[in-house]
């Protein structure tokens, strides 16, 4: 199946957003001990894909996330995202999404979103124009003068994408994200996400805690083992889209979740 | 809403009757003058020597605005220091606490034994006396900067100058202020405490002479001048903690800053 096969990407630079990871591996080294993290990780990302971490609560996930990012060396292995090596943060390739807490309470909506190309000395008149069309893509047109304080849990969520989104780069990687919300927000931030994401054309790697929110989103996901972090299954979700929040009860969606459960059982 | 519209009529209320009790109170006899001179009275005793006041009052100004400039200046600058550097602040947050809760004023006169009885020992002294707030509250405001924050500025590219110019200054500058406030109100205190003790000029010196020869009035009217010092220094910090921390509006991080400087760090005296 090719979800994605009937949406045209933006601009050609859309198309890039290759991941690939290398027998990667992470080890804290400790006064006492060496602690083992990451254990030869291996995957390969397509151009596109929407793409869930899961695992248990020390699992690495977001480490390797964060390795993605290039906000942490690797002690082993290579990741390359367009074919080239990650070595620190480079924001014309990723863009990154926090937790609830990233937003610059000092700055207001749009000032925020603009920071990235602030920081690059983007024209005012040009970084303005990026920044309203990115809340826009996001469903925050007119909010842009307001202080984060003064935006609910989602719309803060909203303006960090839209932060993430506002260089254009071909991958999206998202650290838990929507952990903080009320289920019910969280499930509108899935489907705005979704229809983001569809727009778009990125790559996205999105790490959660939660099964159905990962099977929800997913075109792939990847289920890693307690500390060493090893991946120990690789699912496609073949549900087609966009979806729905009636296929959170069908069989389909059950399994999935089942399956990934079983293994976080076993490891965990 | 109605609560706190009451409250602040309140506030008026019982600072207008304060005002009237002390023309009051001393005319009607019920204390004697040498222990409460009338408002008027000492209104009156201030203006008939305004200038002497007013010499006075240039003198604490000028070592107030000095003090102040060392006090600040320097809290800052170590404060930042001791608050981003791991080592500095092993070394050095220690030794600053413990010498936060020795009552300072004790090494007054080994400063005038050092320094004259001239502006420099108040100068010196309430200058230290205003910078370990100052110092501690910088160095709280950096450690207590959300790490998502600089890591999210990371991502975007930050390299560390950027960090510090867009990150780490605006973000501490809520916490700063708030120890710019108990520093800057602790260096009008030392100043005027210096002079009450060893001194020859300025309104700390004025209240203790004319103390000695018990004119009471004389003495009023020099602390009226103090307060009016105080009071007008925290109007000023307020303006600048309104203008510099909007988005801080209503925040618990703001309501702490008005606990800090309510008290919760003053020091021993």
């Amino acid at each position: 199946m090719q979800p994605l096969a009937n949406v045209t990407p933006l601009k050609p630079a859309a198309r890039a957003g290759a991941i690939e990871v290398k027998n990667v591996g992470q080890v804290f080294k400790t006064r006492s001990q060496d602690v083992v993290a990451l254990q030869d990780v291996s995957l390969e990302i397509k151009p596109g894909r929407f793409v869930v971490l899961v695992g248990p609560s020390g699992c690495g996930k977001s480490t390797l996330l964060m390795m993605m990012a290039g906000l942490r060396q690797q002690t082993a292995g290579t990741i390359t995202i367009n074919g080239a090596p990650i070595l620190q943060p480079d924001p014309d390739r990723v863009g990154v999404v926090f937790q609830e807490a990233s937003l610059f309470p000092w700055l207001t909506a749009e000032d925020n979103v603009e920071f990235p190309l602030a920081l690059r000395g983007v024209p005012k008149a040009e970084r303005r124009a990026k920044a309203q069309d990115a809340l826009k893509l996001v469903g925050l047109d007119g909010f842009g003068r307001r202080h984060p304080h003064e935006l609910s849990g989602g719309m803060k969520q909203r303006v960090s994408i839209a932060r993430g989104l506002v260089q254009d780069p071909p991958v999206l990687l998202m650290d838990e994200p929507f952990a903080a919300l009320d289920e019910q927000t969280r499930m509108t931030m899935g489907d705005e996400l979704l229809r983001i994401w569809a727009a778009t054309g990125k790559t996205v790697v999105f790490v959660t805690h939660s099964l159905t929110e990962a099977v929800y989103l997913a075109d792939e996901v990847i289920v890693m083992s307690a500390r060493p972090g090893r991946i120990v299954d690789h699912l496609q979700v073949q549900l087609p889209r966009p979806r729905t929040y009636e296929m959170l009860s069908g069989d389909a969606f059950g399994s999935l979740r089942d399956r990934i459960w079983r293994h976080i059982r076993k490891s965990a | 809403m109605s609560a706190w519209i009451s409250a602040k009529a309140l506030r008026y209320l019982i600072v207008i009757g304060l005002i009237a009790l002390w023309e009051l109170l001393p005319r009607t006899g019920l204390i004697p003058e040498l222990f409460l001179p009338s408002l008027s009275s000492t209104l009156i005793a201030g203006w008939t020597d305004a200038g002497e006041y007013g010499h006075a009052l240039a003198v604490t100004l000028y070592e107030v605005v000095v003090s102040m400039a060392f006090a600040c200046g320097g809290g800052i600058l170590l404060g930042a220091i001791v608050g981003s550097l791991p080592r500095p602040r092993i070394l050095i947050m220690p030794m600053m606490s413990s010498l936060y809760a020795v009552p300072l004023v004790i090494l007054y006169p080994v400063f005038t034994v050092w320094l004259g009885i001239g502006s420099e020992s108040k100068i010196a002294f309430a200058s230290i006396y205003g910078f370990l707030p100052t110092m501690l509250a910088t160095a709280a405001g950096i450690q207590t900067i959300d790490p998502q924050l600089l890591l999210a500025a990371r991502s975007m590219g930050a390299t560390l100058s950027q960090r510090l110019v867009r990150v780490i200054i605006p973000a501490a500058i809520p916490t700063v202020l708030s120890g710019l406030r108990v520093g800057g109100a602790l260096v009008i205190v030392g100043v005027v405490v210096s002079e009450m003790l060893i001194s020859s000029a300025g309104i700390g010196y004025l209240i203790s002479r004319y103390r000695t020869i018990l004119d009471s009035a004389h003495v009023f009217a020099g602390v009226l001048l103090v307060l009016f010092l105080a009071i007008g220094f925290n109007a000023v910090i307020r303006w600048i903690e309104r203008k510099a921390t909007i988005w801080q509006t209503g925040t618990r991080a703001g309501l702490a800053n008005d606990d800090i400087a309510a008290g919760a760090m003053q020091p021993a005296t």
